[in-house]
């Protein structure tokens, strides 16, 4: 279980670092577009349609590591009395859940993307099929869903198991 | 009583023009001919979520019943509405609209817009440049960095020298503060809410055809539409259609005149330029129309007969057209 | 059960979830999700909304400046500026009782006039501010609170994205609205500071105590400054002079300390990935609330709770000023659960109309800027209002050994000294009003 955890971690590092390159990437971009502007070469034509498309990656290859280290913001103050089975009860269930709703929301950004896929819609600037902006997301979307689930599985067998798998995380309840 | 309620969804605050001045006086004349059976829940300004670009797919999968939407917000998939937006080729929305109307119920119901039930079709009156710097001809625009409403007007930009930059209409204002533009293409009935004649000095507008036109849909989800009781569909169809899309069309250019009076108050100079001068224009904007029907080709469509089609029915509404809303 | 019953019923279920601990963006995203279908009596506008909404939410063009500032401020952790910001303002003020505190909103201040985000201002000041309150003693509650409330001077000093909503909606100049903010947020950054030295005064443990800096060691941590003023004037000068939108700015910002990190060797490839790692877990945690934020806003629209409860207060038949004084409390009561721009989008719609057909005595223009700053001032409160404030959570987020309730507990100071600057500006609208041109 500890292998298979690390494993895990390892692939949101993985993926965390892709959207930090895609990140910086978009920042370069739009530096770029701006020295360009000031010369006679011109600014980049559709920076912000590359940096929008690259964000939505990052952001999105962002969510496993968010997950898996127990980064979401909660209110702790009406559960810190809870010890033991019950808490490891309420968290499960409570990423139970998140699981089933980055599952959903992975599941729906398909389906937005073969409708963009069916429809044809491009882009302003560049003109390029708004699919494969939403494709790129979807990788991330599914490595969040993926991830997601893990984590509520590692849960589930910290309750059964009473023992600690997931590191204390940054959530602001820890 | 009341038994159906529509949830119609647009990007606008509700004071501006095109909501209060058209689209509720759609919603209120659909809620008084049904004596109340029907209810049009407005929401404006995005309140349902989402994005303005996405607005006809909240028609399409029904998280909206009704939305009001500009066609260029999704370029790629409505190539047909596209032949409203060539440069110079429309001089009279209100002809323009009932072209519009004619052209999709002959040519787009079954195809582009399957997946929606289209209520209305419009244009808004001619679009014209609001700049930092006087324009009289192309070579006034090198290097200026202009923002265009959609594909098409972007494509225009490039082809009479400007930098065309990709923007909302809410954006511009900002913009054009902060000189990220140094101009933009909008009618002169955006130009009040936005208070743009504060922001630039110089407006240039065309005798004859205008510079380009945007096109809008009132557009229903499908299932909705269908699912009306008879009576309820008869009584939306008899206040959308043909005579709402003219009407529609005719308001959003009356509101034009205003909005440029708020520029002749605020001192700006405004440029009309003669039929003369618009030709150096018309001829630099060539291009847009051959690649134009040329992408239309490329889709298995005869551009070059739309265009025909659509000359033929702007002028059929002059000669015939004497309908009322 | 009607919509508008549903849509009251979520209040209680939201707080339950929230309160139960799960995460708020979760909590906002399942009300809103269940509360869709409740209304419509299946899934199928919510899932429909799903095939969008987390796309563009999270590739809205504004919102990119968040992940920009995040990274550029580790950046300029690494590069040793934001220290040197708040350095020199330690300098001088950290003697005080409360100083390190004071200083720490100094430099949110000046960190505010080159961002419009308060999120991305408090997520910053706070890498560099919370690691030095500690040093000094000051307790963790007290720390997190300064920080979140010094973070709202992010949007409360133009520029500001809030206000520019406010401009597009209500028709404003968006020139005049900025020019107007300045005074009101420059009364903010010394409210906080009252606020402060209130606080130590009647909480002596919650601060810790140091001997004054020499002089010529003020002068040289003020001379530090440099690269800080350098990235200042590129991205300020660059906003103001017309060179670049805000979201360019950020990039801007970005590279910049970037390169200055590299320069002073503080970039290397394993603080590059920590930092990596560092915004993601951020900038993931934010726009899961925004998303969540976005789902459960929609819903509540689709209700017409916003805009019955808006019509309610207004059809009391008050007086100008009472009803004035009812939309801003309203504003607060929504602030407890709400985010600021989804509320601005919702409300001012409604409440502008109103507010503009009153007679407050001056021209409707100066109605509508002071109105939007009020606006503003109380939106913005929302922040850091429990239960449910954005900067409260990313600073606590930041901050492992500080259970929330300490946070919550500490913030009200600073929630009683915006309360108390939107009565000033209320009854004094000369303050936001005299830097107007005729
Ligand atoms: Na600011
Ligand atoms: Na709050």
């Amino acid at each position: 279980m500890q292998r298979i955890h690390r494993i895990v971690h390892g692939f949101a590092r993985v993926m965390a670092m892709l959207g930090g390159l895609v990140l910086s990437a978009t920042i370069l971009v739009t530096v770029a577009s701006i020295l360009g502007g000031q010369t006679a070469l011109g600014p980049i034509p559709g920076e912000e349609e590359l940096v929008q498309a690259g964000m939505a990656f990052a952001i999105f290859a962002f969510l496993p590591l968010c997950q898996i280290t127990a980064g979401h913001a909660t209110v702790d103050i009406f559960t810190n009395w809870l010890t033991g089975r019950a808490f490891r009860l309420l968290r499960a269930a409570t990423e139970a859940l998140f699981a089933a709703v980055l599952v959903v929301i992975a599941v729906q950004l398909e389906e937005g993307m073969q409708a963009r896929l069916r429809s044809g819609q491009t882009t302003f600037l560049l003109q390029f099929p708004v699919w494969w902006s939403y494709a790129a997301s979807l990788v991330g979307a599914v490595a969040a869903a993926a991830v997601g689930v893990w984590t509520a599985a590692a849960r589930a067998w910290e309750l059964w198991t009473n023992h600690d798998l997931i590191e204390t995380g940054d959530g602001a309840a820890e | 009583a009341q038994e159906v309620t529509l949830r119609l969804h647009h990007f606008l605050p509700a004071q501006s023009a095109v909501p209060s001045q058209i689209l509720d006086v759609w919603a209120d004349r659909v809620e008084a001919e049904s004596d109340g059976r029907i209810e049009v829940q407005r929401f404006p300004a995005m309140q349902l979520g989402g994005t303005p670009p996405e607005l006809i797919d909240q028609a399409i999968d029904g998280i909206a019943d009704v939305v009001w939407t500009v066609v260029g917000y999704t370029p790629g998939r409505f190539p047909s509405t596209e032949v409203f937006e060539l440069p110079f080729f429309v001089e009279d929305a209100r002809a323009a609209s009932y072209a519009f109307w004619k052209l999709h119920e002959e040519r787009m119901a079954e195809s582009e817009f399957a997946d929606v039930e289209i209520l209305g079709t419009w244009v808004h009156g001619p679009g014209m440049f609001h700049t930092d710097t006087p324009v009289r001809a192309p070579s006034d625009l090198d290097g200026m960095k202009i923002r265009g409403g959609s594909r098409l007007v972007n494509e225009l930009l490039t082809r009479v020298g400007a930098e065309p930059v990709g923007m909302p209409v809410p954006a511009v204002p900002e913009a054009l503060s902060k000189g990220v533009i140094d101009g933009t293409t909008i009618p002169w009935e955006v130009t009040s809410s936005l208070r743009i004649p504060e922001l630039v000095e110089h407006h240039t507008e065309f005798e004859g055809p205008g510079l380009y036109t945007l096109t809008f849909v009132l557009a229903m989800n499908k299932a909705r539409y269908e699912s009306l009781p008879e009576d309820l569909q008869a009584v939306v169809d008899a206040n959308s259609r043909l005579d709402f899309s003219v009407f529609a069309g005719g308001t959003q250019a009356a509101a034009d005149a205003p909005a440029r009076e708020m520029a002749v108050e605020a001192g700006n100079e405004i440029v009309t330029l003669s039929a003369e001068e618009t030709q150096v224009w018309i001829d630099r904007a060539q291009p847009v129309y051959d690649s134009w029907i040329a992408g239309m080709e490329e889709d298995g469509k005869d551009g070059q007969a739309l265009i025909d089609a659509a000359r033929a029915l702007m002028e059929e509404y002059h000669d015939s057209y004497d309908g009322a809303y | 059960m009607s919509d508008l019953a549903i849509g009251i019923w979520s209040f209680p279920v939201l707080l339950l979830l929230i309160f139960a601990r799960v995460p708020i963006g979760l909590a906002m995203f399942v009300t809103g999700f269940g509360g869709l279908w409740l209304v419509m009596n299946g899934p199928f506008m919510a899932m429909a909304r799903l095939k969008t909404e987390a796309y563009t939410t999270f590739s809205n063009y504004s919102l990119t400046i968040v992940p920009m500032f995040l990274l550029m401020g580790y950046f300029a952790t690494l590069g040793g500026m934001s220290q040197a910001l708040f350095r020199a303002a330690e300098g001088f003020l950290g003697h005080r009782r409360g100083g390190v505190a004071m200083a720490a909103v100094g430099a949110c201040a000046g960190f505010g006039a080159i961002c419009g985000s308060s999120l991305a201002t408090a997520a910053t000041m706070s890498r560099v501010a919370l690691p030095e309150l500690k040093r000094y003693g000051y307790s963790g509650g007290f720390s997190t609170a300064t920080l979140a409330a010094g973070g709202t001077l992010g949007i409360l000093i133009p520029p500001s994205v809030v206000l520019v909503i406010y401009a597009i909606l209500t028709e404003q100049n968006i020139a005049k609205l900025f020019l107007a903010a300045v005074v009101p947020g420059l009364l903010a950054a010394a409210g906080y500071m009252t606020a402060i030295s209130i606080y130590v005064r009647l909480n002596p443990d919650a601060a810790g105590v140091r001997a004054p800096i020499p002089w010529a060691e003020r002068l040289r941590a003020l001379a530090a400054v440099w690269p800080v003023l350098l990235v200042f004037v590129a991205v300020v000068g660059g906003i103001y002079g017309g060179i670049f939108t805000p979201t360019q700015a950020a990039a801007v910002g970005a590279f910049g300390t970037g390169l200055i990190a590299l320069a002073n060797g503080g970039l290397t490839v394993r603080t590059l990935g920590e930092s990596f790692t560092a915004t993601a877990k951020s900038t993931a945690m934010i726009f899961f609330i925004v998303l969540g934020a976005g789902f459960y806003n929609g819903f509540l629209a689709l209700t017409q709770v916003p805009q019955e409860l808006s019509r309610a207060v207004v059809e009391q038949g008050f007086s100008p000023w009472m009803v004035l004084i009812a939309i801003l409390c309203l504003y607060l009561l929504f602030g407890c659960l709400m985010d600021s721009l989804s509320m601005i989008l919702l409300t001012v719609p409604i409440f502008f109309p109103v507010i503009s057909a009153l007679d407050f005595g001056m021209p409707a223009e100066h109605v509508a800027i002071w109105f939007g700053i009020l606006v503003l001032i109380v939106v913005e409160v929302g922040l850091i209002t429990p239960p449910v404030g954005l900067n409260l959570f990313i600073i606590n987020n930041m901050d492992r050994e500080t259970p929330m309730a300490a946070t919550y507990r500490a913030v009200l100071v600073f929630v009683g000294s915006d309360i108390l600057r939107v009565a000033l500006l209320v009854a004094f609208p000369a303050i936001t009003l005299f830097l107007l041109p005729d």
